[in-house]
């Protein structure tokens, strides 16, 4: 029955290297922008926090699709400058879990903000320093369930990169459905793999969240 | 000789007419424990944050032995580094072992190298004797341990001056012996301290001075026989009888 799909494995493994490229350059690097926004939005003052949150309304108010149409469709027309959909891809998805993200980060940054932050300055410590070495440190590890969920929510969402003209693996899937006509196997294969992939990146964040739980504490996220 | 802190004609105004701290005036000189007791809520906490520059003041004078901290200008976290703080919670780095509490500024805000730092940290760890406890972490230790731990925090960096902000109060009442013990020693040791608390065998037993706190101002200062045997005004006696009974029903 899934005798076909042996012909179809590179196409998989481009779309799905592709998936997974986009996800988890999204998942990090909405996690660096995530935490520089909500660093931004405690301390910027109000100009810089307004500016934040118009930021983060903006990719959590709008459909990612939109984002992407914006981006690689309506913005070259004010330009004049061709983009790359590629890098539309990529920078989106980084753009939006970063709007996500800077929520998560906040929310865990106020539960163990004021005491830490007071205790790490009357040690001499910087606010800077605070925030690096103690405020941080907590932070991701509180929220990493979140950070969880983020990360299957992304994934599920590049699927849509296809109308970018991007070939993920759900544009493997369209190829092969549209090439052999096997339209059941072809999608629960595509399925299978999606379900592999986000098992196989949330099993490992379970692991780090036991591994990094601090002692003694029960963190619920 | 300039004093090790004092402060002169110092506010801290809350909202509009809560005065935390109304024009108080003080100083502490090398070596000596003074102590401020008082009612919940006349401010003695805030007085503790002010002087520590945790807390920013309104108006007035800090010095820190010559230095002015109140001026702008001031490098703050080099100031606070001089100053070691002890928290009514506590306030330990959850994520951190005992070891890596005390270590932490030693590492960062001292610079040191990572060996010395924990040398340092361990000796002291063992002077609040919690050596044998470094590596648990915040959660796995009584109330008692981790304040000395934070006694420890506050110690390392060898400051001028320890401010404890009733190190013993958020304690069961069967772990408050130990940590008193802890400041004990300290006081044998020429330990500069200002302490906030209630405690007052401690008192009467280390104390060069007592004062007593209410409304944001320090409404009488005397050695702790002063006020064991006849303090002046009428809220300085109310307040020592309550105690005394207190201590006696314990």
């Amino acid at each position: 029955m899934f005798e076909f799909i042996a012909e179809y494995i590179p196409t998989i493994i481009d779309g799905l290297i592709l998936t997974i490229e986009v996800t988890l350059f999204g998942i990090f690097a909405g996690l660096g922008l995530g935490t520089l926004l909500a660093i931004g939005d405690k301390y910027g003052g109000k100009v810089v926090s307004s500016i934040i949150r118009i930021y983060v309304e903006f990719f959590r108010g709008s459909p990612i699709l939109i984002q992407l149409f914006i981006s690689q469709y309506a913005l070259p027309t004010l330009t004049h400058i061709p983009i790359n959909p590629y890098i539309t891809g990529f920078a989106v998805f980084a753009l939006n879990s970063a709007a996500y993200q800077k929520g998560y980060i906040k929310g865990a940054m106020e539960t163990v903000f004021e005491d830490q932050m007071m205790a790490g300055l009357s040690t001499g410590m910087s606010n800077w320093q605070t925030i690096r070495h103690v405020i941080l440190p907590q932070t991701f590890r509180i929220m990493i369930p979140a950070w969880s969920n983020e990360f299957c929510s992304l994934t599920k969402s590049t699927a849509v990169l296809g109308l970018i003209g991007i070939l993920d693996l759900t544009g493997a899937g369209k190829t092969m459905a549209g090439q052999t006509y096997r339209v059941l196997e072809t999608w629960i294969v595509i399925a299978v793999i999606y379900l592999a992939w986000i098992t196989l990146f949330t099993k490992i964040a379970d692991i780090i969240y036991e591994k990094k739980k601090i002692p003694g504490i029960e963190l619920s996220a | 000789m300039a004093y090790v802190m004092e402060c002169k004609h110092l506010w801290k105004i809350y909202e509009q007419h809560l005065f935390a701290v109304k024009d108080v005036s003080m100083h502490i000189e090398k070596g000596e424990i003074k102590l401020i007791f008082g009612p919940s809520g006349s401010g003695k906490s805030t007085l503790l944050r002010c002087l520590a520059m945790l807390t920013p003041s309104d108006k007035g004078e800090i010095f820190l032995g010559d230095q002015c901290l109140t001026k702008p200008g001031v490098d703050l976290n080099k100031a606070r580094a001089r100053i070691g703080f002890v928290f009514q919670h506590i306030y330990l780095f959850r994520h951190l072992t005992a070891l890596g509490n005390v270590e932490l500024a030693l590492r960062y805000v001292l610079k040191m190298p990572k060996e010395k730092a924990r040398e340092q940290a361990l000796q002291s760890l063992r002077e609040v004797k919690m050596e044998e406890w470094a590596h648990h972490y915040p959660a796995q230790l009584s109330g008692g341990q981790q304040q000395r731990v934070g006694i420890a925090r506050a110690l390392a960096r060898n400051p001028d001056i320890i401010l404890l902000d009733e190190p013993t109060s958020a304690l069961d009442p069967e772990l408050i012996g130990e940590v008193i013990d802890t400041l004990r020693d300290l006081a044998k040791e020429g330990t500069t301290m200002l302490i906030v608390s209630h405690e007052m065998s401690f008192a009467r037993e280390v104390a060069d001075e007592m004062m007593f706190y209410d409304e944001g101002t320090i409404v009488e200062t005397g050695p702790p026989e002063h006020f064991f045997n006849s303090p002046k005004s009428e809220r300085a006696k109310k307040f020592m009888t309550r105690l005394i009974k207190r201590t006696h029903r314990e």
